[in-house]
Order: structure tokens, then sequence, then C-alpha cells
């Protein structure tokens, strides 16, 4: 079988203008209820379907239960629900395709367009070393996360508005907080651990901290998304 | 679904893990950093994903070789795309969009020099192994690989994405930018078309 948008599967007809891979009418429609849609019993195969699938569609008042038609179609559909419920079974025992090389091939390409951010001031004002922002940003979000109950996400760095190149940075940390903790106590470590790494771990004057609690989880159970 | 960014609140440590599992931080917060540009971070989304990526791409298209290409590419451009995501939809969701489209696109060229009886483009080298264990293990699979070639590249894009993957027929929509009604629409005929080939063989 070819991949062919005008090929149908055997047995729909082909008739023109009703390319099955074009077409965007729902077999609901009334519109194009119909054709061969439907059973010969008179229901249609969207119906008999959509009662399989626990939305219960539109028997025919005294249409009977044991209907032959409507069975054969439904045992139809359980054989191919089957067969997936079969192959996702093969997936979920078959090791995963391997992706590490693939892994290799993407990272090689991205670092081939980084995008380090700016480059901020190390050391006193009268130096002349610098950091990039990603590098000093990873350093802050690790930092952060040495604090219980929090996973750090955005953090950029910045020289404070209005200041030289060299002036101290105002760093922007945002987390998400366990619930366990007062977040007041919690962003306050957050701030204080943050500054502690900037002055001590990387060199950076850091004029200011702002923590920003973006969401809550809950440290012992699923994510909240 | 699989890899999802589920932590059981003690992810700090786990921010330098090698390889792809799902312990880590959560994909929301690995896709804001690599926006900011970690790459160690986006690393860590491309080894938690790639495989369930490459699973798509591989149905998609029926060959592993452009599979990989396809869902190396699309890695390459989220990387670009990323400081534009803003996080409305699921890191992984995000991702079924961009393999999905590319997927598409590369079948669609390919049509024009599809025949109708032309014998589909067969790679096994990869997996071949022993033949009565892949008439055992992998029949179901072939089977339904078989019938799969038989949908138009669109239908089999919304089959797969439900069926194997387990998107919602609203993610459906929003991975291929077509209303729920028509996710429905395609789903009902890929359905009926991998019955009645299934039915031709027996």
């Amino acid at each position: 079988m070819a991949m062919n948008g005008h090929s149908g599967p055997p047995g729909t007809g082909g008739s023109p203008g009703n390319d099955p891979a074009r077409s965007q009418d729902c077999p609901r429609d009334p519109d194009h209820a119909g054709d061969d849609d439907l059973l010969p019993c008179g229901r249609s195969l969207d119906d008999v379907w959509a009662d399989h699938e626990g939305a219960p569609g539109e028997a025919p008042e005294g249409h009977p239960v044991d209907c032959v038609h409507c069975t054969a179609a439904l045992a139809d559909l359980r054989t191919l629900d089957d067969l997936v419920q079969r192959t996702r079974a093969e997936d979920e025992n078959t090791p995963a395709p391997d992706a590490s090389a693939l892994a290799s091939r993407v990272m090689d390409l991205v670092r081939l367009e980084l995008r380090p951010g700016r480059s901020l001031p190390l050391g006193e004002a009268e130096e002349d070393h610098w950091i990039v922002e990603t590098a000093a940003a990873r350093a802050l979000r690790d930092a952060a996360e040495t604090v219980a109950g929090v996973r750090a996400g955005s953090c950029r760095v910045a020289p404070a508005a209005g200041s030289g190149v060299r002036a101290p940075v105002r760093v922007t940390i945002e987390v998400e907080a366990g619930a366990r903790r007062a977040l007041p106590e919690l962003a306050e470590a957050v701030r204080s651990a943050v500054a502690g790494a900037a002055d001590r771990a990387i060199g950076m004057r850091v004029s200011e901290v702002d923590v920003v609690v973006v969401d809550l989880f809950d440290e012992t159970g699923e994510d909240p998304r | 679904m699989p890899g999802n960014g589920d932590d059981q609140g003690d992810g700090r440590d786990a921010d330098h893990t090698e390889g792809g599992g799902t312990a880590g931080p959560p994909d929301r917060l690995l896709a804001v950093r690599a926006g900011e540009g970690d790459e160690a971070a986006f690393e860590v989304l491309v080894r938690r994903h790639g495989p369930e990526l490459l699973r798509l791409a591989t149905r998609m298209l029926g060959s592993a070789t452009e599979a990989e290409d396809a869902v190396q590419e699309s890695f390459v451009s989220a990387w670009r795309s990323l400081p534009e995501f803003r996080g409305d939809a699921a890191f992984l969701t995000w991702m079924y969009r961009i393999v999905t489209n590319r997927c598409l696109n590369q079948l669609r060229s390919r049509r024009p020099v599809t025949h109708l009886d032309a014998v589909p483009e067969r790679e096994t080298p990869g997996h071949e192994g022993s033949p009565v264990r892949d008439a055992e293990a992998g029949a179901a699979l072939r089977e339904l690989s078989a019938a799969l070639e038989g949908l138009s590249p669109e239908q089999r894009a919304c089959w797969l994405l439900r069926e194997m993957h387990g998107l919602s027929y609203e993610e459906i929509a929003d991975t291929v930018g077509i209303s729920p009604q028509a996710v429905r629409g395609r789903m009902f005929r890929a359905r009926r078309a991998l019955m009645e080939a299934m039915a031709a063989w027996r």
C-alpha cells in the first residue's frame, strides 16, 4: 500500500472530493451521516463506537441490544484495540530506541549555537574579569536548590538599571517551593544562599537578589502539573 | 505519559544525572532554563524524551534513519525556539507538535514520487533478529505497522498520537493544528481503515 492521500481504504469508495485525508468533516455531522458509515441495521458505525468508548451513541428507540451488526462492528473494534494493547505492551517490553547517539549529535549542533548571554563583571570594579550570564545563572540556581524544598527555574543576572557595566548585578530568580515551609522564610533562605554563592563561590558583586515564588509543589506526592 | 517530569521533591541532586530517566527536575523547569541558554538543561530534555519521539517518528516515516534525522532536526529547531517557549503546553506536547509537523512535511514531499503499486520502503537492518523471535514478539507490532502504511499521513499522525502516545483529542488538535472534531473524524477513518486492512488478512 502506498502512502498516498488518494488511496482510500478498501471499500470506502473513492468518490471525488471525498478524500479521507483532506476532508475535515466529522462523521457525526448530520450532513455527512449515512453512506458508508451506516451498518446494515441502520445505526451508524460512529455511534456504535461511541458506545464502546463510553460516550453513549444515539441508539434508535427499540434498537435490539444484541443486534448482530452492532455486535460484529464492536468485535472488529475490539480486535483492533487488542492489537493496540499488544503493541503498546511490546513497546514497554522492548528497550526504548537508543537515543544516546541522537542526543550526542543534537548537542554537538546545539553547542554551535549557544546563547551564553551577556558578560557580567567578576571581582572588583577596577578588575577585568568576566563571567557569562548562563554560567552565573547555573551556579546561582544550584545555590538556590541547596535550600530544602526549592527547585529553581528562571534566573536572570544583569547590571542594575542605570549603572555601569562593572557595577554590582541584580539577580532575579524564580523558584518553585515545596509546601512544607513558610514562604517568607523559604524565600529569605534562597536569597541568602544565592547572595552567598555569588559572593563566595563566584566572586560576583550583587546589589540585590529578588526571589519570586512561581509555583508550589507537594513534596510528598505528585507534581501539581 | 512517561518522562513527564514528575519529581518526588528531592530533584536537586538529579540536576547532574546522566541519561534519561524520569528522575530529575520537571520538564517545565528544564525548559525555562534551556530557554535562558542552559544547554545542560536542554540535554536532559533531549535524553529524557528522545526515545519516545523516535518511536513516533519511526512509525510515521517507516524508516529508522529518516526518523533519527527528523527528531534530530526537531530538537535543534526546538533549541532555537525555546527562548519564545512560554510553557503554555507541556514541553513534550510541544515536541510532539514539532516532530509531527516535520514528519508530515517529509511525507507530503514524498507523495509525488509514490505510486499506488510502489512497494513501501522498509528498513529492517536494525530490527532483524531471529526470525522466530520476530514472528512471535514483534508480530503485533509488524502487523500493525503494515496496516498503518495504508493510512494517509494525517490519519496516521492522529492515530499514533492517540493510541500509541496517549494524547487527548484536544492535545492532538493543538499538535496538528486542526479542530478536535476534525481529529475525531480522522481517528474514525483511521480505525475503519485499519480494521478493514486487518480483516482482509484474516
